[in-house]
């Protein structure tokens, strides 16, 4: 009986063995590491990420594949900063992955492209827009997002150019308060805004509030303190626990300022935000991806064409229109796609070089964005054309720049609490 | 006029504000540590997926409330049994095998459990952030000069009533004293003819059923996910520590006092310093009153 079982045991090693080694051999195949928060605190985003990525791939694959094979995933999972770093050297070392795509999170970004830096593997950032990722003099490591003083920038850039008009009030007599969740996404974002904002004259009322989103209960002792001090744009920046508690307590407290802005595909920028609130939400903005409203023939011909494939194939897998975590990974994996069509080789050099020599302008590709990047291997400021959405009855829609949607934003000011229908 | 010189405490609106604040987030606060102090105090077992039974009592308030359209109160009565149950089959097939274990098998096996309890809900009900809207969290309250929500008033009366109950049943019941006689001393316990197993599973499940009804409580006040328990459960370890371990009462005003310092803290100083604040007051106990400030002297060490 034992040893029956030790020979048929033995048969199924053989013909898995031999299974593999055909399938191997056969495959065509070219696999690259995808690191994602799919479990803990980031996993909500993180998984829209993932399947961002997967509708793209398949995109990608309808069409050829890349270098003539097609192209598949080894997805890993990367909760925190540690398994970011250890995943990232398991997907090296024992998937031998020469490309790994990621990680969505600002806290994860820098861990896992220090994994990948060390073992000369090209890493492929979508999303995280930590400002030091790119300033570590790594050669190898590429970010298709802009960063957080992109965010700051163009958010400093609506409060002035858009708000501060409607409002009646000049740049220098505009009050702002910021307040943040104190990791290094929104640190970033928090900090480069105020620069610009104190470069424009902005008044700021106060320092910075940042507070940690993992343990924050109560808003109401900052939202007392800045009733006090009378703001009149807030910039917060914020997840997606942090961000519904301040919104409700704010409205309990009856805080009235006259906008609130944030930047980001999470928190106030992503869908649970408005599944909380409903039209109790109007008015927020978000920096983000395009959104309902955008205009498709503002888009150069070919961005008009993917962005339309891209939309229909969100719409066909998920239901709804491509929400921030789809645009992030599907935009940045589609420009990896042009990459390697260049450069027809995952050698660090030649990637590098294809990378550098991508010159597209606004409005060529996914999300009407261009391409070009620095050497520092950042995307420009310039190429990665952001929009600012608002919630709009439980919806979020593209508001700024006019020209690039069909809506416009409301309520500005904000009016009372109850009277934003 | 300067924005600096209106901050301060004379205006008599904010100082209110603040104490409402303070008193209605220590009310949930105690809500939560309560069932972890009896689980402490009598069984020694730090229970560390404390949170994650509170984390499924708020999946429990979301979705009783999307799916059945059932307000969170309501719910509530239909939890501490559910939960009780929860908590008595969580004894028997898990902490049952670990009780006479040492500390550091019972922290792996707490840990083991809050971990796939997560990773079980973020399987089941995904990562996504749900929010529970019943009227009362949309009703705010305003009473001279001071605004709070309805649910949270709730919760806190809640929190008194049950702190109330919970002590009286220690107290002034046979239950109760068969359970304090085996926190104190549970080889003597043993001698007097109690059953310390079965002493065990009931303070577990009670403790289960405590923090169940809390997390249905705040389904409203918080986004519901798989990890919304570790929001508050390194919180309530202060809270456990400073007002004594095992005492219930210890539990309301170590609430209290922990909500007052992140308040007042987060007021004064900014919101950045509160974990500073109360994990300073929490080494401060641990040196001067090792016993917390109810605690019996030398509970620390009891069964040990």
């Amino acid at each position: 009986m034992r040893r029956r079982l030790a020979v048929t045991l033995a048969i199924l090693v053989t013909l898995s063995a031999v299974l593999t080694a055909v399938t191997w051999g056969q495959s065509g195949e070219y696999k690259i590491g995808v690191l994602e928060p799919l479990t803990g605190p980031l996993s909500g985003e993180g998984k829209r990420h993932l399947e961002g990525f997967e509708i793209v791939r398949d995109m990608i694959n309808e069409r050829g594949g890349v270098m003539g094979k097609k192209l598949t995933f080894t997805v890993a999972d990367a909760p925190d900063p540690t398994a970011a770093a250890s995943e990232a050297t398991r997907l090296i070392t024992r998937e031998g992955v020469k490309i790994i795509a990621g990680t969505f999170s600002s806290r994860l970004c820098g861990a896992a492209s220090e994994a990948a830096a060390r073992a000369n593997v090209i890493y492929w950032e979508t999303s995280c827009v930590d400002p030091r990722f790119n300033k570590r003099g790594l050669k190898n490591v590429y970010r298709t997002e802009i960063d957080a003083t992109g965010f700051g920038w163009y958010n400093i850039e609506f409060i002035v150019k858009h708000l501060a008009p409607r409002f009646n009030l000049k740049p220098n007599q505009l009050k702002i308060a910021f307040v943040s969740e104190d990791s290094s996404y929104g640190q970033g974002v928090t900090e480069s805004a105020r620069a610009r904002a104190k470069e424009l004259g902005l008044i700021e009322v106060a320092p910075p509030e940042y507070y940690n989103f993992t343990t924050i209960n109560d808003m109401t002792p900052v939202i007392v303190k800045l009733k006090q001090l009378n703001p009149d744009v807030v910039h917060h920046i914020a997840f997606s626990n942090d961000a519904p508690l301040f919104w409700r307590q704010a409205r309990e407290q009856n805080f009235q300022f006259k906008a609130l802005v944030h930047a980001g595909a999470t928190g106030y920028g992503g869908a649970d935000f408005g599944k909380a609130m409903g039209h109790d939400g109007n008015g927020v903005f978000a920096l983000l991806e395009p959104g309902p409203g955008f205009k498709l023939d503002s888009l150069k011909p070919e961005g008009q064409k993917i962005e339309k494939e891209f939309r229909d194939a969100v719409q066909k897998r998920t239901g709804s229109y491509p929400l921030g975590g789809h645009q992030l990974a599907g935009g940045g994996l589609w420009l990896l796609k042009l990459v390697l069509d260049k450069s027809q080789s995952d050698d660090p050099d030649k990637f590098r070089a294809a990378v550098m020599s991508l010159d597209l302008p606004v409005g060529t590709m996914i999300n009407g964005w261009g391409v070009k990047f620095s050497e520092t291997g950042q995307n420009s400021n310039e190429r990665v054309q952001h929009y600012m959405l608002q919630w709009q009855n439980g919806q979020l829609v593209t508001v700024w720049p006019e020209e690039f949607t069909t809506n416009r934003a409301k309520w500005i000011p904000l009016g009372a609490w109850d009277s934003r229908k | 006029m300067d924005p600096a010189r209106r901050l301060g405490l004379a205006q008599i609106d904010v100082v209110a504000q603040l104490g409402v604040s303070t008193v209605l987030l220590g009310g949930i606060y105690a809500l939560i540590a309560v069932g972890l102090t009896l689980i402490f105090g009598i069984m020694r077992v730090v229970n560390f997926a404390h949170g994650e039974f509170l984390m499924l009592g708020m999946y429990l308030g979301f979705f009783a409330f999307t799916l059945l359209g059932l307000d969170p109160w309501f719910v509530l009565f239909v939890s501490i049994p559910l939960f009780f149950v929860v908590g008595a089959l969580t004894y028997a097939v898990v902490m049952k095998g670990v009780i006479h274990a040492s500390h550091n098998v019972q922290i792996f096996t707490t840990v083991g459990l809050s971990t796939a309890l997560q990773n079980l809900a973020l399987v089941l009900w995904s990562g996504d952030f749900h929010t529970v809207r019943p009227w009362h969290a949309l009703t705010p309250v305003r009473v001279a000069g001071t605004a709070f929500n309805l649910s949270q008033v709730v919760a806190f009366v809640v929190a008194i009533g049950l702190t109330v109950l919970l002590f009286a049943f220690m107290r002034w019941t046979h239950t109760g004293r068969v359970m304090r006689a085996t926190a104190q001393d549970r080889e003597a316990a043993i001698l007097m003819g109690i059953d310390t197993n079965r002493v065990y599973g009931l303070s577990f499940a009670i403790g289960i059923a405590c923090v169940g009804a809390a997390g249905v409580l705040i389904s409203p006040l918080y986004a519901v996910y798989p990890t919304a328990g570790l929001q508050f459960v390194l919180l309530s370890y202060v809270v456990v520590v400073l007002g004594g371990l095992g005492d219930i009462r210890g539990a309301l005003i170590g609430s209290l006092i922990v909500a007052a310092v992140e308040v007042g803290g987060s007021y004064r100083f900014g919101t950045a310093w509160k974990e500073i604040f109360y994990f300073l007051l929490f080494i401060g106990v641990l040196v001067f009153r090792p016993a917390g400030l109810f605690g019996q002297r030398g509970a620390e060490t009891l069964g040990v």
